[in-house]
């Protein structure tokens, strides 16, 4: 997927212009949160569980290298071809062995952001093959030119109408109203269930990798997955290294935190475990499975202080919760992920020069670290994003000689007090007519867009200062 | 390339990876122990199997045995469809069901593009999840989890359990015995999406309706208070 991260603000800015598209969003600001505090509200064990995964990941991220050894091992011992592939160039490229070994044509592909990260789509495309993206959410954007804007409903930015328009656009159906939104439900089922019957290829990402039995975990409500799994007579499934777990159990523990965190629902309708092609009892499924695991990066993360964003669960729940987010939609992030956890990937999967505004996303608020089930300390990580781009240059110069200057006076004390009280009283000067002032000298862009209240008072320590004084007065009458 | 690529891939793991032995790594992930216990709807472990796949929008009945679980099939078939027929998988336990009872005819094997009902017999059901819990074979087709558009899925009341991790123990013991399936299908509802303005619409590619009968012995008005207690949700 190409990348327009360097073009945040102006992304930002368009879709902020969009005034129907920022209602939605407000929409699903409020409502998010609300059906996910409901779910963990209802779940007693919440934070234990929390806890209890930290301390798995943390051990899976530990010894890697062994878990992810033994997973191959058990993979090949249940006859599937494990593939391994450092960059996305090479995961597409062998996927498309695969696709072509087997003279396929048509692929059946179930949602995995591993295959948006790499442009999978787009490769086997271009290779003349026919992709289609059979997640409802996935369809929508794929049939309509566009990108994901959330890991989790990659259409939340499109309204009824917009689908309703689409679905009538391009299916050829005859005279029909789709009124209701499970008319078009039923209309995509009816278009997509032709698909899976006649695809050769079935492509799934995995949710965790078993390594005690080389299971591969997927997770869906809709049953796409599982028919793309189950179909077509060959399965690949495109995943991370970093996705593996060390018991079956830990899967199913993680599941308590990624489901409920993810839409609110105590489990998804469809937990499938695969573990290889189909065996001599079996009626259906397919008759050769290739596993293929991506790298991109992730090794370098794993010896970084950064590691802890591999325990990432892609639950959506910091997305949901961001104002940033809430503000500005998936699309302004420019890239696959999006979102707090989007700022902290996307630089360290691409090059920080790329996307330099993604850690200046955020108002540290908090709000993402607080509901992340895999407890990520993302402000935190952001912070450190944005002193990487201090260190290494990429903050524009005027930002630089600013911080240095404020880093330069906050250790002088005194001189800090003295000049924040004279610049207080001249705000305090300037804008006494009117109670706040329009434009801010060295903030022009801050003040572009709203009004600064003139101090009331006098600063923070001044007024401290003065309630001490009054305070030994008082004391010494 | 894939050769080259997992040894490349792996040498930098080893380095980014905490130095142990196999056994050392063994006995930490001991150590982690288990998840803590979920929170159950109510004490009674059957009666939280039906309220919670009632609450994830299946729908349950109760037979005392398997002649009654025939008659409950039936009066699901003839609600719905009005027929007489459905598909089942090759599952012995389905095999010798008392079909005439209840003037059933099914089809054994795997169903077909517009075949609208399946039946099938679950290995286990989990309390926890409101899941029922079958593995891919002779007796359980995939596509009959999927491709029907109301799928009804049979359990014993013994093969309820608590939790997930009371499931796996059971799971690893049927693989001693049989291998390892190709998949193990946890199911907790009918198929749906909420992909369009975040409304829930069941239906989305997989059963529209998923009836779960449980057969067998259940504690005094287990039914009963499951269905009160959604009702008041």
């Amino acid at each position: 997927m190409e990348q327009k991260s360097d073009t945040f603000l102006a992304n930002a800015a368009t879709a902020m212009n969009d005034t129907a598209a920022a209602q939605r969003r407000d929409i699903m600001a409020a409502f998010t949160p609300i059906i996910r505090q409901q779910s963990i509200d209802g779940f007693s064990s919440y934070e234990p569980t929390r806890k209890h995964l930290k301390r798995v990941r943390q051990h899976t991220l530990n010894h890697l290298a062994h878990y992810l050894a033994e997973f191959e091992t058990q993979a090949l011992a249940n006859g599937n071809h494990v593939h391994f592939a450092r960059t996305p160039q090479e995961l597409n490229s062998t996927v498309l062995d695969i696709c072509q070994q087997h003279s396929a044509r048509r692929i059946a592909k179930g949602k995995s952001m591993v295959t948006e990260e790499t442009g999978l789509t787009a490769e086997l495309e271009k290779a003349g093959l026919q992709v289609i993206e059979t997640d409802l959410g996935e369809y929508i954007v794929q049939q309509a030119g566009e990108t994901p804007s959330h890991i989790v409903g990659p259409a939340l930015h499109k309204s009824a109408d917009d689908v309703r328009q689409l679905f009538l656009d391009i299916h050829p159906l005859g005279e029909r109203e789709l009124e209701h939104t499970s008319d078009m439900v039923a209309e995509a089922r009816e278009v997509l269930r032709t698909h899976f019957l006649q695809a050769e290829v079935g492509i799934i990402g995995a949710n965790a990798l078993i390594a005690e039995n080389g299971y591969a975990m997927l997770v869906t409500n809709e049953g796409n997955g599982d028919l793309c799994a189950n179909l077509p007579p060959v399965l690949v499934i495109c995943t991370t290294i970093d996705r593996v777990l060390p018991r079956a159990e830990d899967a199913t523990a993680m599941l308590r935190l990624l489901v409920r965190s993810a839409t609110g629902q105590p489990q998804t309708c469809y937990t499938s475990f695969y573990s290889g092609p189909r065996r001599a009892q079996d009626q259906d499924g397919p008759v050769e499975v290739h596993i293929v695991l991506l790298d991109n990066e992730r090794s370098d993360i794993l010896d970084s202080e950064y590691r802890g964003i591999l325990e990432c669960l892609r639950c959506g729940a910091c997305l949901n919760h961001c104002p940033i987010y809430q503000s500005v939609g998936g699309h302004a992030y420019g890239w696959v992920y999006q979102g707090p956890m989007g700022s902290v990937l996307t630089p360290l999967l691409t090059s920080l020069e790329q996307s330099a505004a993604l850690p200046n996303a955020c108002t540290a608020c908090g709000r993402c670290e607080e509901v992340c089930p895999a407890d990520i300390p993302l402000p935190a990580m952001l912070r450190d994003l944005r002193a990487r781009e201090y260190t290494e240059k990429l903050t524009p110069a005027r930002w630089r000689f600013g911080i240095a200057a404020h880093a330069w006076l906050a250790q002088r004390p005194r001189l800090y007090h003295s000049l924040s009280g004279i610049a207080v009283k001249l705000l305090r000067l300037l804008g006494r007519r009117k109670g706040y002032l329009r434009h801010l000298p060295f903030a022009g862009g801050w003040s572009s867009q709203r009004d600064f209240p003139a101090p009331q008072a006098a600063t923070f320590m001044q007024q401290l200062h003065d309630k001490q004084r009054r305070e030994r007065q008082r004391h010494e009458h | 390339m894939s050769t080259e690529a997992r040894s490349a891939i792996f040498a930098r793991l080893q380095t980014a990876s905490a130095e142990a032995t196999a056994n050392d790594i063994l006995r930490e992930s001991w150590a982690l122990g288990h998840a803590p216990y979920p929170p159950l709807p109510c004490e009674n472990t059957e009666q939280a199997f039906l309220t919670n796949v009632l609450s994830n929008r299946g729908t349950v009945d109760h037979a005392q045995d398997r002649s009654a679980a025939v008659k409950a099939i039936g009066r699901y078939l003839y609600t719905h469809y009005r027929t007489q027929r459905f598909v089942a998988g090759n599952d012995p336990r389905l095999a010798a069901m008392p079909w005439r009872d209840a003037g059933l005819l099914p089809r054994f094997g795997t169903v077909e593009v517009g075949e609208p009902l399946t039946v099938g017999f679950a290995r286990l059901g989990v309390a926890e999840l409101g899941a029922t819990v079958s593995w891919t074979g002779k007796g359980n087709p995939s596509a009959n989890n999927l491709l029907a558009e109301h799928h009804i899925t049979l359990v014993d009341s013994a093969d309820i359990v608590a939790t997930s991790e009371d499931a796996w123990p059971r799971i690893q013991a049927d693989m001693e015995r049989i291998g390892r399936p190709r998949g193990i299908n946890f199911v907790a509802g009918p198929s749906s999406t909420a992909d369009i303005e975040g409304q829930l619409v069941c239906g989305a590619h997989g059963p529209r309706a998923w009836h779960v009968i449980v057969i067998g012995k259940l504690p005094k008005d287990a039914l009963a208070n499951a269905l009160a207690t959604t009702a008041d949700k």
